[in-house]
């Protein structure tokens, strides 16, 4: 192993994958110490990567954009939640970008709120590992608003995650993104684009509805979902290519070579920001293999993101 | 040393592909380390004869074969597969098949492909079956072409005993019985690792625990896939050095004497 990540507890296993096999060869370097004690998630979420490395301030972190914690009501959610820490772990990546999902969708008000409070639990369990997401069902108007302020006002959430219960540009969904832009907190949004329609999804957002929402809302930081996620990812790289208030998470299963290099030439690598979603080395093995510089890369794996969690208002 | 049992020359239908010529997949493999792979026409997926496939990769890896490993793709329901595969194992000097039976419509149980089985078994020819070609969510409007289920997979290895498959593009075989310990099927196959997870659920992990490691072989799917994230399952795999060498090119090497 070329460089090591060193990490706030000396217990923790090295990773297997160093920052150096992940940058190509960049000499960027590790993640500071001490971030558990930090007065709060959020500034956990935003605290430079430069105490155990010297580098320059914001640079060096790897944070997934796009993870999940499981929903309690399966019984190995705690050992499934420790083995998202430990493949973390292994991989090199510093912050996981968590929400918990109902294992049933529409989620219904008292689903969302308790994957809310689960994700909160999450992250007091892995304190600076975990930044949660508020998950909502816009469809609840009023509660899903109160629970976005509680969730990211006092819990310290990053953001909010919505998924398939309507598609992104219905106007139910408009008072959740004028509330994130109120915040400053960015919007991950579940999308794909198929060349069939998708019975399960009926309300399945892609590319061009996030680009139709990003142009009546500019202000808003949208991140469309794993463009690995198994649609036709060109498609969606080519619809997003004139919003520029749209990120793209790379995550997702699926390793179509190409994906990751067209996405920099296309839409460029400002815009792109690191993701697994539970396909770890996936997530890992496109970046590394994407041919761009080590800078270009770092950007993506979590300079990006850290850009946007920086944005959030007081 | 790390052989790749899952790689690829020639264009694709639906997809324009990088490093997809011998010269460019080979700069590929030494950017990543990869010593010899195990090649078959991506074209020949799609074109109607798919001996004009095995043509052109046979033109590709000449002067390569040190490095390029050519598999043939037969399809049993074409005119002339005996003749093609007399050709493809006395003339190219392939050692063994990629079969695509939802690519080309047919069954893996049928007559037909059974006696393409025997024949390249005859010959000693390996016969490896992907999958998958591509993530069906992303398919073109034109068609719609599934995963090989797995129990059809049972059948055949079931069917074929003295026969060795490599399964490429798989995963969910822990709930098959083809990835089951104690499973009752002949040890005639073996899992290609490029779909499998090696963290979270881990199923590579599973299948060395139910089968052992002399049944999982290293593939990328390149060009089709940035080689990478099947390097990295084998960067983080809690396994032995010596079943890690198993993996990463004894068995293959082991399987795929001339």
């Amino acid at each position: 192993m070329s460089v090591s990540l060193s990490r706030s507890s000396s217990s923790e296993r090295e990773p297997c994958i160093s920052r150096r096999m992940l940058l190509k060869g960049s000499a960027a370097a590790a993640v500071a110490a001490g971030m558990a004690a930090l007065p709060s998630a959020y500034a956990a979420a935003v605290q430079p990567a430069t105490a155990a490395s010297g580098g320059p301030p914001g640079k060096g972190k790897v944070i997934d954009c796009h993870a999940h914690l499981t929903n309690r009501s399966r019984k190995t959610w705690e050992a499934d939640d420790r083995k998202l820490i430990d493949a973390a772990d292994k991989l090199g990546i510093d912050q996981v970008c968590c929400s918990t999902l109902t294992p049933h969708w529409p989620a219904s008000l008292e689903g969302f709120r308790e994957c809310n409070q689960w994700t909160a639990d999450g992250m007091r369990r892995y304190p600076g590992r975990v930044l949660g997401y508020c998950y909502v069902n816009p469809g609840y108007n009023r509660e899903a608003l109160e629970e976005i302020r509680r969730y990211v006002g006092d819990h310290g959430f990053i953001g909010i995650k919505l998924y398939n219960e309507y598609t992104c540009t219905e106007p139910v969904v408009f008072p959740v993104v004028e509330l994130a832009i109120e915040l400053g907190v960015p919007i991950l949004h579940h999308a794909s684009h198929s060349h069939y329609f998708v019975e399960d999804q009926p309300r399945m957002s892609d590319g061009g509805h996030l680009a139709e929402l990003a142009r009546r809302y500019p202000e808003a930081m949208l991140i469309c979902a794993h463009i690995s996620g198994g649609g036709d990812w060109e498609w969606t790289i080519k619809a997003l290519r004139h919003a520029p208030n749209v990120m793209l998470d790379t995550s997702g299963s699926v390793t179509d070579d190409g994906t990751v290099d067209m996405a920099a030439a296309v839409v460029g690598v400002d815009r792109l920001v690191f993701g697994c979603d539970s396909s770890m080395t996936a997530g890992v093995g496109k970046i590394r293999g994407a041919n761009l510089s080590a800078q270009d890369k770092q950007k993506i794996l979590g300079d990006n993101m850290m850009k946007l969690l920086q944005r959030r208002k007081a | 040393m790390i052989v790749d049992v899952n790689a690829y020359l020639g264009h694709f239908a639906f997809r324009r592909l990088r490093h997809n010529t011998a010269a460019s997949l080979l700069t590929l493999m030494d950017a990543k380390g990869i010593d010899k792979a195990v090649v078959s026409s991506a074209s020949a997926i799609t074109y109607r004869n798919a001996q004009a496939g095995n043509e052109e990769l046979a033109e590709q890896v000449r002067g390569h074969r040190d490095r390029l490993i050519p598999f043939a793709v037969i399809n049993p329901f074409y005119a002339g597969w005996q003749d093609d595969l007399k050709i493809c194992r006395e003339e190219f000097g392939m050692t063994g098949l990629r079969l695509y039976p939802k690519w080309h419509n047919y069954q893996l149980s049928s007559a037909c492909c059974r006696e393409v089985v025997d024949a390249a078994t005859e010959q000693g020819m390996v016969i490896s079956i992907p999958i998958r070609v591509e993530d069906n969510r992303g398919r073109s409007w034109l068609l719609n072409i599934p995963d090989i289920p797995l129990d059809e997979i049972v059948e055949l290895v079931k069917a074929h005993p003295k026969t060795r498959f490599i399964l490429l593009n798989g995963l969910g075989y822990t709930g098959s019985p083809l990835g089951r310990k104690d499973n009752g099927l002949p040890s005639n196959y073996a899992i290609e690792l490029s779909r499998l997870s090696a963290v979270l659920a881990n199923e590579l992990g599973q299948l060395i625990a139910n089968l052992g490691a002399e049944r999982i072989m290293f593939g990328t799917g390149m060009p089709f896939n940035y080689p990478d994230p099947a390097l990295v399952k084998l960067e983080v795999l809690d396994a032995s050095d010596a079943d890690k060498e198993k993996i990463r090119s004894q068995n293959a090497m082991a399987w795929l004497r001339p």
